[in-house]
């Protein structure tokens, strides 16, 4: 039985070649995402294992808890650092400073994007840095700054560059180096940055305070890290830690794996995907190659073949294929994560070298799910045919297709069992919120999987509908007719182009959602038109001088204009928005808040006003005192709730009076909302302010279209990465559509060639197999666009309660999928048309 | 086509034709200097052993594949030499076929299969003759069936209709009852007798059965390649006493040959 079986594939090979090319696809990418995630992992650990190296112990300020990155920092007080020094136990000891800054390039405009830019002292010894040309800073007024800087900011040596801090203004500094760092890089993970000398770094950093960010201690011969640390307890006091080297690595590591691992399953997750893409295209493979052989089965079964005999014959075959297709996978998939590794880490980790880590379970892993699915995939084909009865080698070449009555009746249950949890978690008949939730978010899922189930029924009735737009041709009309021939098969085909196109059409849909929701009601509640603010990615928060207040004010047409100052700080342990302005009430209305309990008029010293998100999440009432301490506070200060403002999504939190600023994170107001009185002119209005702004660099003025477009840019991102991963399950549904394509042209080579025989062009052939090709895709397309949109919707009406109450449907990313089908249809039908046009008619017509 | 016509003119004519399949020891010679002519509204059928040609005949005389030497016409048009879509044309406006099976598409209906080389032509069957012919061929009532629902003999004079329906210059049938029982190919058979002596239609058929043969108006007998023997007005029993001698008719023509 082996024999025969070789034997058949060996005649089979074009169809087995498009068919393991699923398989290799799929367990090609998960091999490379298991490449790509250890691989990575292994480079960031180098990264980390490179920071202080030499060093055997890190001292630095014990982070205070819940205390985030937006926070001021603490130091190690120079009292700390002199009696280290004295240390006999020392031998050396180096001090970074070093914190984000803002810094103007050659356009007056801030430097960098979503990387930092960070200030150093050029001391610091945590990182190797390489001087290129130039020379150190040596005055307060000097400045080094990397290659990266040069090349983003578009200055030089000899220039002067403007940068500014929490702590400073702007401040000019003259460029006297440019320096690199080992390995021949131009910068660390992206950023720029700018070394000064200690104390002006300090100035930059601490706003001039003798500490330092970390003190890195080598010790002394014949001394090691532990007991180094030991003896340095004494002299590191209780504002500050110390900790080995060693630790310190294991804790960056840590940190790093937690997000290696994530971006790790993703992928792994969308690599399953593909991977079950590829189970449709492999059982229709199998059911298709099957049906041509049915006359062969049914023969052998009639010469006495047992039904196991077949079965077995048939996964044997699909396990040779499997085997094959998926150690090739494994193969190219560690190859791939392998050169994926080095170009993510000289892309965007810059790092000097890659260490490509290549776990077992990579290759394992690939060809296990390789393997299984093919096996798998086969099973259901391989069954139906071992139950051809033997009389079917006697009866007529023209078969009638199966009923898909079974398919479809599961089909609907499974639907209906969907729509059942979806109905039962919209209409919140579950305890909690996420009871509910969950019921409608897999009731979406088993609907997903329900109208996969459904293709087949859904098949005529859309493919018919669909064939209206072609039957103007009359081969166009058989190439419908073709695509409808056999329900099970087209609708298998189009289900894998289905479950794409489903993925990113409800994500899309949620998104545009989300984005709509949020634009509705910035649009109803917030009564500015115009904002004065900074990019959200700057490293320091966008400031303004308040001076600038009066003189928008003074602007012809505005109404009013409420400068905004906020700050991120500890009330009752926990973090909350804090914001103040010098018009407290006129904020507030500004953004469409009402005042519900108390009054804030005259919000003074000792006094808070909460919005009531806020003040329930405290649960603190009109009267209650509450303490906070604010980013820059040392210590706490005890308030009052004296208002509760109604439920407003736009501003957060608490409001303060303005005098308490001085210990917000910026002590400069970071926005001001410009309220344009009624018939005039916005654009007028704007280019005024920003004449009054040209020379604040950190702020700008937005309309509330562009305000929001810097929050849900996030969206778009998402969206564009959500399609890149999952262009793999797409390319393997086009593999699919070609591979069905092929075979059906393969199995009609009579029909073709009796077409042929009786007048029909070579152009009409290819014009019936091109309009197939379309259908299939179209009609995949448009059912992964009508699941895409109602899971999109599901998903939305269960979050609608959170604040997602509108719907909107992502048209230019539909439109651009159905043209995407109708080319994914032309080009696969190239080489079966090709094929058909090409059928040999007398081979095709003679008896066998 | 008009029977009418006191001279009859050649529908389909073959001069000094060639055939050979393969090269060197391997070579096959299939046809060899075959001459032939039939004339318009004739039903002539072509006969002779397993292997003498006869299938490759009617394919070169229908223009599915080439001669090595000598030239065919249909009618007037000169077949050798014409470009894949000139035979195309051909093939569609004055050819008509009837294969032994495999004729019809499943996807369509008895009447859109009948209308069919129309259809791929993109022209409109003439309704009336389209009528006339379902009449005859008694298939009024199954024109909304699909393939898969007609006996095999009603598929065969679905086939007869199609090969019919756009008038041809000439039909050609391999085998058209090959595939049937004795009673549905009798009326496939008087099917095309009766669309010759009617229509003055000209038919050429190969076929393996005397009694088949017999309908026809001539049989021209091939053996090894070559034609060997010319009947007219042939009877089952004068064929098949033919085909008793077919040995020394076969050793005669290699004698001649040689
Ligand atoms: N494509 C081909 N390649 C090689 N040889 C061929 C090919 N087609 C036909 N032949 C050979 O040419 C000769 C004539 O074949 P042809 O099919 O015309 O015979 P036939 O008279 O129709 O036979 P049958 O009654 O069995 O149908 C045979 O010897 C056959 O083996
Ligand atoms: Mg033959």
């Amino acid at each position: 039985m082996l024999r025969a079986t070789l034997k058949g594939m060996a005649a089979r090979k074009a169809r087995l070649i498009l068919t393991s090319l699923a398989v290799v696809l799929g367990s090609a990418f998960i091999a490379a995402a298991l490449v790509l995630t250890a691989s990575i992992r292994a480079t960031v650990d180098d990264l980390s294992g490179d920071a202080y190296k030499g060093a055997d112990v890190i001292v630095q300020p014990v982070e205070p808890e819940n205390r985030g990155d937006r926070l001021v920092r603490d130091g190690v007080a120079a009292e700390t650092l002199a009696a280290i020094e004295a240390n006999g136990d020392v031998a050396d000891v180096s001090t970074t400073v070093t914190w984000m800054v803002n810094a103007l390039g050659e356009d007056g405009k801030i430097v960098g994007g979503f990387a930092p830019t960070m200030a150093v002292n050029w001391g610091d010894e945590s990182v190797e840095r390489e001087m290129r040309e130039g020379r150190a800073p040596e005055a307060d007024g000097e400045v080094a700054v990397s290659a990266q800087f040069v090349t983003e900011s578009g200055l030089g040596l000899g220039d002067t560059v403007t940068a500014y801090s929490l702590s400073t203004d702007e401040t000019p500094y003259e460029i006297v180096g440019v320096y690199g760092y080992a390995g021949g890089r131009d910068s660390l993970s992206g950023s720029t940055e700018l070394a000064f000398t200690t104390t002006e770094a300090q100035r930059l950093v601490f706003g001039g305070e003798d500490v330092y960010s970390a003190v890195a201690v080598t010790a002394a011969d014949g001394v090691d890290a532990d007991e180094l640390l030991k003896a340095l307890e004494p002299a590191v006091g209780a504002e500050s830690e110390a900790i080995t080297h060693q630790a310190y690595v294991d804790d960056l590591n840590a940190e790093s794996a937690e997000v290696t691992s994530v971006i790790g399953y993703f992928l792994l997750g969308f690599g399953l995907i593909a991977v079950f893409v590829s189970v449709f295209l492999i059982a229709n493979t199998f059911s298709i190659v099957i049906a041509g052989r049915l006359k062969e089965i049914a023969m052998m079964r009639a010469i006495g073949a047992g039904r196991g005999q077949i079965i077995r014959s048939v996964l044997a075959e699909a396990g040779l294929l499997g085997a094959a297709a998926a150690a090739v996978g494994a193969g190219l998939g560690v190859a791939a994560g392998a050169g994926l590794t080095s170009v993510i880490a000289n892309g965007f980790l810059d790092t000097a070298t890659t260490s490509v880590a290549i776990p077992w379970s990579a290759p394992l892993a690939a060809v296990a799910v390789g393997l299984g699915v093919t096996v798998l995939s086969a099973l259901v084909p391989a069954v139906r045919a071992s139950k051809t009865p033997p009389v079917e080698a006697m009866r007529e070449a023209v078969k009638a297709d199966k009923p898909i009555t079974g398919i479809t009746v599961t089909g609907l249950v499974v639907t209906l069992l969907g729509a059942a949890g979806i109905i039962l978690g919209l209409n919140e008949t579950f305890g909690s919120d996420d009871a509910n939730l969950i019921a409608a978010a897999v009731g979406a899922g088993v609907v997903f999987i329900g109208v996969a189930l459904l293709t087949a029924w859904l098949s005529k009735p859309v493919v018919a509908l669909l064939g209206a737009v072609w039957s103007w041709s009359f081969a166009g009309r058989l190439g419908r007719l073709n695509a409808s021939r056999n329900p099970r098969r087209t609708a298998v085909t189009a289900a894998a182009l289905m479950i794409g196109v489903t993925l990113v059409t409800a994500t899309a849909t949620l998104l545009t959602s989300v984005k709509e929701s949020l634009a509705e009601r910035f649009d109803t509640t917030i009564k500015a038109e115009l904002f004065v603010t900074g990019p959200v990615t700057a490293s320091v928060p966008a400031t303004f001088d308040p001076e600038v207040m009066d003189e928008i004010r003074a602007v012809d047409g505005v109404e009013a204009a409420v400068d905004l100052y906020y700050d991120l700080a500890q009330i009752d342990g926990t973090e909350q928005y804090v914001n103040a302005s010098s018009d407290i009430e006129g904020a507030v209305t500004q953004f469409g808040g009402v005042v519900a309990e108390g009054s804030m008029k005259d919000l003074g010293e000792g006094e808070i006003a909460a919005n009531d998100a806020a003040a329930e999440q405290l649960g603190i009432g009109i009267g209650d005192t509450v303490t906070a301490t604010f980013s820059r506070g040392t210590e706490a200060h005890e308030f009052t709730l004296v208002a509760i403002i109604a439920d407003n999504e736009e501003s957060d939190g608490f409001y303060v009076d303005p005098a308490y600023t001085a210990e917000f994170y910026t002590p400069k107001p970071n926005m001001a909302l410009v309220d344009v009185a009624d018939g005039a002119d916005v654009g007028d209005v704007t280019a005024e302010v920003e004449d009054l702004i040209a020379d604040q660099p950190s702020v700008s003025v937005q309309n509330h279209e562009e305000y929001l477009s810097q929050v849900t840019v996030f969206f778009d991102y998402a969206i564009i990465a959500i399609q890149l991963l999952l262009a793999l399950a797409m390319i393997v549904a086009v593999i699919g559509v070609v591979n069905t394509l092929v075979l059906s042209v393969l199995e009609r080579t009579r029909e073709l060639g009796m077409l042929r025989a009786i007048g029909m062009t070579r152009g009409q052939t290819t014009r019936m197999v091109t309009v197939e090709s379309v259908t299939i895709a179209l009609f995949g397309a448009l059912l992964g666009i009508g699941t895409g949109l109602l899971l999109g919707w599901i998903v939305q009406q269960a979050l609608a309660p959170t604040g997602i109450e509108s719907f909107a449907i992502p048209t230019a990313l539909i439109a651009a999928y159905l043209a995407a089908s109708v080319l994914v249809g032309l080009l696969a039908a190239i080489a079966p048309a090709v094929r058909a046009s090409k059928v040999d008619i007398l081979g095709a017509i003679s008896y066998e | 086509m008009s029977t009418a016509s006191p001279v009859k003119t050649t529908a389909v004519s073959a001069e000094g034709v060639w055939k050979a399949y393969g090269t060197g020891e391997a070579q096959v010679v299939a046809l060899r200097d075959v001459s032939v002519q039939f004339a318009s509204g004739a039903f002539t059928a072509i006969m002779g052993p397993s292997g003498s040609g006869k299938s490759t005949l009617m394919h070169c005389l229908a223009g599915l594949d080439t001669t090595d030497r000598g030239t065919v016409h249909i009618g007037d048009t000169p077949v050798t030499g014409l470009s894949d879509k000139a035979l195309t044309k051909l093939r569609r406006d004055k050819i008509g076929f009837i294969f032994q099976q495999f004729n019809l598409l499943p996807t369509l209906t008895a009447e859109e299969n009948i209308t069919l080389p129309a259809a791929i032509a993109g022209a409109k069957a003439d309704p009336d003759w389209i009528k006339k012919i379902i009449h005859t061929l008694d298939l009024t009532d199954r024109l909304s069936h699909k393939p898969t629902e007609l006996s095999g003999g009603q598929q065969q004079r679905v086939a007869c209709a199609r090969a019919l329906a756009s008038r041809p210059e000439v039909v050609f049938a391999d085998e058209p009852t090959g595939n049937l029982d004795t009673r549905s190919g009798a009326e496939v058979l008087r099917f095309l007798r009766t669309s010759v002596d009617e229509f003055g239609q000209t038919i050429v058929m190969v076929t393996h059965d005397p009694s088949a043969a017999a309908y026809a108006d001539r049989v021209v007998f091939l053996a090894d390649g070559q034609i060997v023997e010319d009947m007219t007005e042939p009877t089952a029993d004068k064929v098949i006493d033919k085909m008793k001698h077919f040995e020394e008719l076969v050793a005669a023509a290699q004698e001649a040959a040689a």
